[in-house]
């Protein structure tokens, strides 16, 4: 690995971030309301609380080892020919989590900006500014993704202007759901959360002591579950229990009533900076995609494997049509993924110390 | 490609040149008895041949141009004959009849060349090296043969074409020094070196172009330059193959990482006080024979925001200004494109007052707002590229013409809206504020992919072109130092001289993207106490 290629772990701070927050925060309150009601806030701290455990996982198992990515050590784990088996699947499973990141840009952009637009075209034009942003190294990248991330603040504030027109009451009773169904719902907010998993690419890059590095993504996935949660809770004391259900992108809708003196239709300018975020988990998705294929294909540089990985992505994307079709996508996708990026690495993980052990065991006899 | 192909035969030329003097290098030594050399050897300049033979064969040398002239005089001192040879056109006859013919003729009859070199002149030399005849005359030496051809003497009798120091017209400041680069590259490290008077200024010449032997005279701080920088910088140029090396333009583009991207990457300037700021910062400055612009490197992109000027204002002001620049170059490649975005698709954007004035304004243009911003960006490029080919005194009727006359009558024939106009202008405005005139001309082409992709996605296709286009800035770098720095990757304490100007007295650090070796600034301007 050159070591010109290398990140700082600020820098991996910044990388986790962007890639976690993307087509989900428009939604997510929406989504967790259907299933815990006014508690969804408190579905997605535990849903935080859930990813700390994969992101150890991911931690730990790239300190076993270091400068390596999932698919270098893959096979060193599971053994070649089973390491290729799954490197393969892997990699299928970021093709389709770069498919439905796709699937749910296209179906926002398709209802609030481009109504007659051909779905190929809105898909075509994110994914070939993402494989360009992707033909060059890690360190380019995580320098991109953290000069975007000031917008953060943009969209920070537009939520929180909000505050000016908010009843808590909507919020209470706390904990009505019950317990249960407030499980239920994490499982949603998981799905929204990922982005974590880009962890067992971009650690590979990253300088510096393995403890900070374990920080950098502990914190980020920190930021971003208080971030998504911040703008749960605004949407759920901005409306009442009854608006929510009837409002399937809350954030836009309340957006959409602020007007300033020289602005009016903020949803408009929000939608313009939450497509920078969903480029931006693109990026790092279609770079670990990219890695992976190269490492499958054995190329000399994941550049080649960019063009392919982008067009192949965004033709797929194009094939759901109607808005049900969207939904069972992204709902299958959405479970699927969260098998591969949040109980993949712990189990692989098991598997690792088990083999570890053994080897020493074999050493000692 | 034909601009780096080695031509064959100059190089066979040139070995056979080499090849000669070793040969020849054996019996120079010896005395020249034997001066009449063997004819075949006749088109080659070589040590053992008569004076006759020598003068013959460079004369064939420069395909008997006819500004070569040889000169015999007689010397005072034992009535030999020597030979004057230059090229009339290039030197300075004057002065070599004040350096050469007057002292020589002034003096002790017992004086000859050689004691001549010691006492009179330090402009003249002893040269024994003969591959160098041709270099040397085509840089204005005369050269003096005696009969004794084993060595020969050189004068340097350039004729002096410079033009005063004035201040560089594209890059004026209010306050500060108004002295400018000219064409002579001695005049300008002169000016350079008067500013920075350290031992550690290095000058370093190189010298490309087999035809044109371009001079370039690298300067840089020995202490503070990164000698990694330095060798590569250095290693680009050498690696130059080409018979021609006209202008500072080719030579950027031959030393420049990317060739295909709108950003320059080396900051060209005519300012003295600019360059000198920046060899202090640890850049490399490279000057070029016969011409005034000088280039600096490695470059950020925030260097071409900086200004002199901002240095001579109180540091609020100099900071305001400094954000006003970074705040037109948005103007510049978005405002049209914002304009063609709204108008087109997003009118629901702007507040409901301004939607009836909008329309009142629209209502009865026939074309597309895409067309109508394209036709009249065009227009002002027009005009601006007229204006430079123009002399002064036409140049006011063109403004009068472009600005007064097409903009007014193309809104009253109802071609175009004024809010264009408005938007047109401002932009063309805003992209004349950049203080480097290769930045400006990199902002004025950026927002022409801007408009049409504003008019086929709107506000998306804006967000997308910024991606790309900070997407690039990120991964361009500046003779391996990243070209969007301090802010990718981004250093807190680099900022202080980028989008704000803070005081002298915090400037106490160099910017650390370029690497310098010593990174403090050992500035302590403010040692006394506040009371």
């Amino acid at each position: 690995m050159n070591s010109s290629h290398t990140i700082t772990h600020r820098q991996l701070f910044f990388v986790i971030v962007q890639s976690q927050i993307g087509v989900g925060v428009l939604s997510l309150p929406y989504t967790l309301f259907a299933k815990a009601k006014t508690d969804g806030w408190i579905s997605l701290l535990l849903a935080g609380l859930f990813i700390q455990v994969s992101i150890l996982a991911i931690w730990k198992l790239c300190e076993l080892y270091p400068k390596q990515t999932i698919f270098d050590f893959m096979p060193k784990i599971v053994g070649t020919k089973l390491g290729v088996v799954l490197n393969a699947l892997f990699v299928v499973h970021l093709f389709s989590v770069c498919v439905v990141i796709l699937i749910l840009y296209n179906s926002i952009v398709s209802k609030w900006i481009f109504f007659q637009t051909p779905r190929l075209v809105v898909i075509l034009i994110l994914a070939l500014t993402c494989v360009y942003c992707i033909t060059c190294t890690a360190r380019e990248i995580a320098r991109f993704l953290m000069l975007v991330s000031p917008l953060l603040l943009v969209l920070f504030f537009f939520v929180a202007y909000a505050y000016s027109d908010v009843h808590l009451l909507y919020a209470f009773p706390v904990g009505a759901a019950g317990i249960k169904t407030i499980l239920s719902g994490s499982t949603d907010a998981l799905i929204s959360l990922l982005g974590f998993d880009t962890a067992l690419v971009f650690i590979a890059y990253t300088q510096g002591k393995s403890n900070s590095k374990l920080k950098a993504i502990s914190y980020a996935s920190l930021c971003v579950t208080l971030f998504y949660c911040f703008v749960t809770f605004t949407t759920y004391i901005f409306f009442n229990p009854v608006e929510i259900e009837i409002v399937p992108e809350p954030v836009l809708y309340m957006l959409k009533a602020f007007s300033f003196k020289i602005l009016e239709r903020t949803d408009l300018i929000f939608l313009s900076i939450w497509i920078v975020f969903v480029t931006t988990s693109l990026i790092s998705y279609f770079f670990f995609t990219a890695k992976g294929v190269q490492k499958l294909l054995k190329l000399n540089h994941h550049k080649s494997a960019a063009p392919y990985v982008g067009i192949i992505c965004a033709l797929i994307a194009s094939i759901p049509g109607s808005k049900l079709d969207v939904q069972l996508w992204s709902k299958l996708i959405g479970m699927s993924a969260l098998c591969c990026s949040a109980l993949f690495p712990i189990f692989l993980l098991l598997i690792a110390i088990i083999r570890k052990r053994k080897e020493k065991g074999a050493v000692s006899t | 490609m034909t601009f780096f192909k080695k031509p064959k035969k100059l190089l066979e030329q040139k070995n056979t040149v080499n090849e000669d003097n070793i040969k020849g290098s054996g019996p120079s030594s010896q005395s020249n008895i034997d001066t009449n050399s063997p004819s075949e050897q006749d088109d080659t300049i070589n040590q053992n041949q008569s004076i006759d033979d020598l003068l013959k064969s460079i004369e064939k040398s420069f395909s008997s141009s006819e500004d070569l002239m040889t000169h015999w005089i007689e010397m005072p001192a034992d009535k030999s004959k020597v030979a004057l040879i230059f090229l009339d056109s290039i030197i300075d006859k004057q002065k070599l009849q004040d350096l050469i013919l007057n002292p020589l003729f002034e003096l002790d009859k017992g004086i000859d060349l050689h004691t001549f070199e010691q006492v009179i002149n330090i402009d003249f030399r002893k040269q024994t090296d003969f591959s160098k005849i041709q270099e040397l005359l085509l840089q204005s030496y005369t050269l003096i043969f005696t009969k004794d051809t084993n060595c020969f003497f050189s004068v340097f009798t350039p004729v002096k074409t410079e033009r005063d120091i004035a201040e560089p017209d594209n890059e004026a400041v209010i306050r500060g020094s108004h002295e400018g680069f000219i064409e002579s590259m001695s005049t300008n490290i002169a000016l350079i070196r008067k500013r920075l008077k350290s031992p550690k200024l290095v000058v370093k010449y190189l010298k490309v172009g087999k035809e044109t032997h371009t001079n370039i005279a690298m300067l840089y701080m020995s202490d503070i330059a990164n000698p990694e920088v330095l060798h590569e910088i250095e290693g680009r140029i050498t690696s130059i193959e080409a018979d021609a090396v006209m202008t500072p333009g080719n030579i950027e583009e031959s030393i420049e990482d990317k060739t295909f991207s709108l950003f320059p990457q080396t900051l060209s300037t005519e300012r003295p006080d600019r360059v000198a700021a920046n060899l202090m910062e640890g850049r490399v400055a490279l000057l070029y024979d016969s011409s005034p612009t000088v280039n600096l490197a490695p470059v950020n992109f925030f260097v071409f925001y900086q200004t002199p000027d901002d240095y001579n204002k109180r540091w609020m002001l100099g900071s305001f200004y400094r954000m006003i620049r970074l705040f037109s170059f948005y103007i510049a490649i978005g405002l049209p494109a914002f304009y063609i975005a709204i108008v087109s698709f997003h009118y629901e954007v702007i507040p409901s007052a301004l939607i009836l004035l909008m329309k009142s304004s629209l209502e009865n243009i026939p074309y597309p707002p895409l067309f109508e911003a394209l036709v009249m960006e065009l227009t002002i490029e027009l005009i601006r590229e007229a204006a430079i080919r123009l002399p002064t005194r036409i140049g006011s009727t063109i403004a009068i013409v472009g600005g007064l006359v097409i903009g007014d009558a193309v809104v009253k024939a109802g071609l175009i809206s004024n809010l264009m106009i408005i938007v047109v202008a401002t932009t063309a405005i805003a992209a004349y504020t950049v203080p480097s005139n290769e930045m400006s001309l990199a902002v004025r082409l950026l927002r022409f992919p801007f408009m049409v992709a504003a008019a086929t996605f709107g506000f998306l296709g804006i967000v997308f072109g910024l991606i790309l286009m900070f997407f690039h800035l990120c991964r361009l770098y500046s003779f391996g130092t990243p070209y969007f720095a301090p802010l990718a990757p981004f250093k807190i304490g680099d900022l202080k001289d980028t989008i704000i100007r803070l005081p002298f007295f915090k400037m106490n650090s160099r910017p650390s993207d370029i690497n310098p070796i010593k990174k403090d600034e050992d500035n302590h301007t403010r040692k006394w106490e506040k009371s």
